[in-house]
């Protein structure tokens, strides 16, 4: 065999060796969530494969459950809201950020990005205490204020590298021509931001619709989330109705995540 | 042509004096009455002030139990992030100089961060089970839910996607001639990529790294959905001492110790990791 067949097998089969490992890592990454969803089209009482035919008994049940559709509502109050906070407060900080010189400029804007670092589970018991203290009762008030915080990262991250590229110019233009600074946010600014802001509020939605670490520590009875009902059926028993809830639970947030990359850019 | 300037709702004595630096201090407010100062109240929290010590909780959360958890909790963050490295470097490697559909596989590798962490766990959770399907369509004899193992790799799974994107974005950033230039001169692929991609891709990684083992020490689902009684970890002793033991006391005094630890952790990489940066690619 001459030299350079073997240097060029040699390297097939690196190759080969190098997608083999590559399917094996996005076989890790998305398998089991497949699993998932594929198991909750099964006829049996547990989540298994459903070689013998889909069924959807395990959606109907879900249907009939007025306690998962009570926390499926929940969940899209709570996201909705908590996402249009998260963008006011988000944006608010990203066109100042961006366009203001100020003393301490990186280290503050640090300050926005803290509710990604802390540990979920400390944001949770920090601020059912500290909502105690001031009044803001659990349930939806305190499930609204917290999920703003928790999201509000992601949105000022978006945000701010939408705007790198927004041209003040236009802004300087429309005041020249006679627009006040009103008229001008809203005929210039205001349309020239808005995909970035909807992109951010799809962000937002997301996070804020799967989140659970620190939402069971913010519910009250009747304001349960998506999540914690997941995470309590986890712990009493496996059940494929758990499928069928997760598989509702992934359609929502896929659907808001491609929607958040058609308005990104 | 005609312009037409529409009279605005707002008075004009409120947008002259609604400046940037005002939007900075909106946004930064909302984030410190409703997240700071919340932390900041878990210190006072922590604090006796009855009878005894006024530090009685810290003594307490320093001992036994909580410090296995403490050091569990950086064991399993340390052999994560070591992992997910591993696994990012591999794929971003492949996506940065070798693949063709770099959209779509760059796409599959985000859309796990699209779906709750608590349904991807429970994907897991089947994957592990004895009687799991995966167990089910191969007849493998699957035991490893609730062992370190199972959390560990619950763990990788979950933090994968984050350390893929900086090490792709700083692979991508590397000349092809710089890699050209390295072969021509005689070395060969695992020498260039030892010698020449590896140290340029060093901002990438240490990014992706320090990330990863942030998220991942301060995890809580993980540990709870795949782990036993003794995979908890110290996020999981927190909620416990909260909402089971309801001694907020020290709850707060974990908390407290967890946050200056990990705030150390970031201050000591402040040199070589910027964490606006690294957040910025995701």
């Amino acid at each position: 065999m001459s030299v350079t067949s073997s240097i060029r097998r040699a390297s097939l089969v690196r190759q080969g060796t190098l997608l083999f490992v590559l399917l094996l890592i996005y076989a890790f990454l998305l398998v089991p969530v497949a699993i998932v969803v594929l198991t909750s089209f099964t006829g049996q009482t547990f989540p298994a494969i459903p070689y013998d035919g889909i069924s959807l008994q395990w959606y109907t049940e879900l249907l009939t459950d007025s306690q998962l559709l009570g926390a499926l509502v929940t969940s899209f109050i709570v996201a909705t809201a908590a996402s249009l906070l998260a963008v006011a407060f988000g944006t608010a900080a990203a066109v100042g950020f961006v366009r203001a010189e100020f003393p301490y400029k990186q280290q503050l804007s640090t300050v926005m990005l803290l509710p990604m670092i802390i540990s979920p589970v400390i944001t949770g018991i920090a601020l059912i205490r500290y909502f105690g203290m001031v009044n803001v009762s659990s349930g939806y008030p305190a499930l609204i204020v917290g999920h703003s915080i928790l999201t509000v990262p992601y949105v000022f991250l978006l945000v701010r590298s939408q705007l790198v590229t927004f041209d003040e110019d236009l802004e300087q233009a429309s005041r020249v021509l006679g627009a006040d600074s009103t008229v001008t946010f809203l005929n210039v600014t205001a349309p020239i931001i808005s995909p970035a802001l909807l992109a951010g509020f799809f962000v937002a939605f997301v996070v804020s619709f799967g989140e659970f670490t620190a939402t069971q520590f913010l519910i009250s009875p009747g304001s349960s989330t998506v999540p914690v009902e997941i995470y309590t059926m986890l712990r009493t028993g496996l059940t494929p109705t758990i499928n069928a809830l997760s598989t509702v639970l992934v359609v929502i947030m896929v659907v808001a995540a491609l929607l958040s990359r058609y308005f990104e850019r | 042509m005609s312009v037409v300037v529409e009279r605005s709702p707002i008075p004009n004595w409120l947008t002259e004096r609604i400046s940037n630096r005002h939007l900075v201090a909106i946004g930064i407010g909302w984030v410190t009455l409703f997240f700071v100062f919340p932390i900041l109240f878990l210190v006072v929290e922590s604090l006796n002030f009855g009878d005894g010590s006024l530090f009685e909780a810290y003594h307490r959360a320093t001992g036994g139990v909580y410090v296995s958890a403490f050091v569990r909790s950086f064991i399993y963050g340390f052999v994560t992030t070591v992992l997910t490295l591993v696994f990012a470097y591999v794929l971003a490697y492949y996506l940065a100089f070798a693949s063709k559909r770099v959209r779509l596989l760059l796409t599959l590798v985000v859309v796990p961060l699209w779906i709750a962490y608590i349904i991807r766990y429970f994907g897991l959770m089947l994957f592990f089970s004895p009687t799991g399907p995966l167990a089910q369509v191969t007849g493998l004899e699957i035991d490893l839910l609730f062992t370190s193992t199972a959390v560990v790799l619950g763990l990788t799974n979950a933090y994968l996607p984050f350390a893929v994107l900086p090490i792709y974005n700083s692979l991508n950033a590397i000349h092809h001639e710089t890699i050209n230039a390295s072969r021509v001169l005689g070395a060969g692929q695992f020498r260039t990529i030892r010698e020449v991609v590896l140290p340029l891709s060093m901002p990438g990684i240490i990014a992706a790294g320090v990330i990863v083992f942030i998220l991942a020490t301060g995890s809580f689902l993980g540990p709870a959905v795949l782990g036993g009684p003794n995979q908890s970890m110290i996020a999981n002793e927190i909620a416990r001492t909260f909402l089971e033991a309801y001694n907020i006391q020290l709850a707060s005094a974990l908390a407290v110790i967890y946050t200056v630890l990990l705030v150390a952790f970031i201050a000591a990489f402040n040199a070589v990791f910027n964490l606006q940066e690294a957040l910025g690619n995701l």
